[in-house]
């Protein structure tokens, strides 16, 4: 009966220290892989600067002509 | 008139024995948990329909070819089964007894030998074969649900791995309590019963029962009954163990919004989990191996169609055979003892402690980051039984203040206590299986 009841407290000593342990290198090897991954590819900025620069370039560099359209048309659009 | 009473004696009426009656009305009480009042009824439908099917008087569905050829054998047939597992009984009992604890080739002889006098498997008994007794039925659900799982919130606050893990002290707490029962003589469990029972603390359906397949297969339908009863019962059990333990204040903290993750992230996480696993536990390979694959196929976002298939029409299928082969296990002879009434108690006790040490590593987590960044609710999500312990979390956080959504933050610690409580399911199969 003893013998039953250390094993029980063998298992929950061994068991709880693990589950800790396992997550515990989890926790370390999540943080490490999100730290490379943002290092190695950061991810939102690639996306903002193409955006960014994308309109400016529209602006300055957009034709006289494609101006003259649109204008054309918004003022038939509005007549 | 000799026809008519050969009618009467095969039918049930004549043949029901009282066990059977009552498991009847038990397998009907579950379906009426279930239609009635929604009690997790995707799966207690079929555990109840499967229970009552078991029961069937002289149907034999939930038994083996030899233990029907047993229940109606002529007293050669008996001689027979007795020659072929070398014994000199013919007694019923003692036959089933030397069959059920012979090697695997006297095993297949016997069930040839029943084959050969027309005798075969119940359907159940089939089906919990292939399900459950393979093994393969809860790990698919397990595929299933990892793909159904969005990593997101924990690789947001990995930190909330550690609620996942406290709440799993509740397993090791009930195998305690288990043989705790055993050394007083209340009741009579093995370390494996009581690893088994231990694992319904996880609030992890498919765990519970992978675990009980190996480890304890004689308990499994009191098991997976009490497993699944309980995690419908989330919404009952938790809120007052939560309210006990924090103060409202402490129910009013709001956390910070959560950082975007990347896609990268999420397509390696279930990997680097997979690697850690096959470095440091292998017993829990089965289990974590399958929720990465499921993972993976979701994040990885090239096979679509595999990871929909796995978590709605494969997953779907799964538990309808799941479920019946579980009812299986609910005839009277194994179900109506002492045991089941001990599993159900113990059951209780395991979530409760799960709960609760969840709640207390919050706290104490909110106190080491300064006292103003973890709300203590999100900890009673660390025992798995996902998305539901979530949605208790937001509940009480909303009830605390109207302006705080706690859903995301506790789904972290909510997957965080499926891997956790399939780790401490692998450490079981390790040390006692």
């Amino acid at each position: 009966m003893d013998n039953l009841l250390s094993e029980g407290l063998t298992l929950m000593v061994f068991g709880m220290g693990f589950v800790f342990t396992f997550l515990t290198l989890l926790v370390g090897v999540t943080t490490m892989m999100s730290k490379l991954v943002v290092k190695f590819e950061p991810a939102p900025q690639p996306k903002a600067a193409p955006t960014r620069s994308a309109l400016p370039a529209v602006a300055q560099g957009g034709s006289d002509e494609l101006v003259a359209v649109i204008t054309a048309a918004v003022h038939k659009y509005r007549s | 008139m000799d026809k008519l009473l050969d009618l009467w004696l095969a039918s049930g009426i004549y043949n029901i024995s009282l066990g059977q009656f009552v498991m009847i009305v038990v397998g009907l009480l579950l379906l009426y948990l279930a239609i009635r009042k929604n009690f997790e009824p995707l799966l207690l439908v079929p555990i109840g329909f499967g229970g009552i099917m078991a029961n069937i008087p002289e149907a034999g569905l939930a038994f083996s070819a030899v233990e029907n050829a047993v229940h109606f054998a002529t007293p050669e047939l008996l001689a027979g089964f007795a020659a072929v597992l070398g014994i000199t009984s013919v007694d019923p009992h003692d036959v089933l007894h030397a069959y059920h604890t012979s090697s695997a080739s006297v095993h297949a002889a016997t069930t040839l030998f029943a084959n050969d006098n027309n005798f075969n498997n119940g359907m159940l008994y089939n089906f919990y074969t292939v399900a459950i007794a393979s093994g393969a039925a809860p790990l698919i659900i397990f595929m299933g649900v990892g793909a159904m799982t969005d990593f997101g919130p924990l690789l947001a606050n990995p930190k909330t791995l550690f609620l996942g893990a406290a709440a799993q002290f509740g397993i090791f707490a009930t195998v305690l309590g288990a043989v705790g029962l055993t050394s007083m003589g209340l009741m009579d469990f093995s370390i494996q019963d009581a690893a088994a029972i231990g694992i319904i603390g996880g609030a992890d359906g498919p765990t519970a029962i992978y675990v009980a397949s190996l480890l304890s297969p004689q308990l499994l339908g009191a098991i997976a009954v009490a497993a699944y009863s309980y995690m419908a019962l989330v919404p009952l059990i938790q809120p007052p163990i939560m309210r006990a333990l924090t103060t409202e204040a402490e129910r009013k903290i709001q956390m910070v919004q959560l950082r975007h993750i990347s896609k990268l992230e999420k397509i390696l996480f279930p990997l680097s989990l997979l690697i850690l696993v096959a470095m440091l536990l292998p017993d829990a390979a089965p289990l974590l191996g399958m929720f990465c694959f499921g993972n993976l196929m979701r994040e990885c976002g090239v096979v679509d169609r595999l990871s929909d298939t796995a978590q709605n029409a494969l997953i779907n299928i799964v538990t309808i055979f799941l479920g019946l082969s579980v009812g299986s296990k609910l005839s009277a002879d194994k179900f109506l003892d002492m045991q089941t009434l001990g599993i159900l108690v113990l059951g209780i006790v395991a979530f409760g402690i799960g709960t609760a040490m969840g709640i207390l590593m919050a706290k104490f987590m909110n106190k080491l980051a300064g006292g103003n960044s973890i709300n203590p609710l999100i900890g009673s999500a660390g025992v798995s039984a996902v998305p539901m312990a979530a949605r208790v979390s937001n509940k009480l956080g909303l009830e605390a203040n109207s302006q705080n959504f706690l859903l995301m933050h506790a789904m972290g610690p909510n997957v965080a206590g499926v891997i956790g409580s399939a780790v401490a399911a692998g450490v079981m199969i390790k040390f006692v299986g």
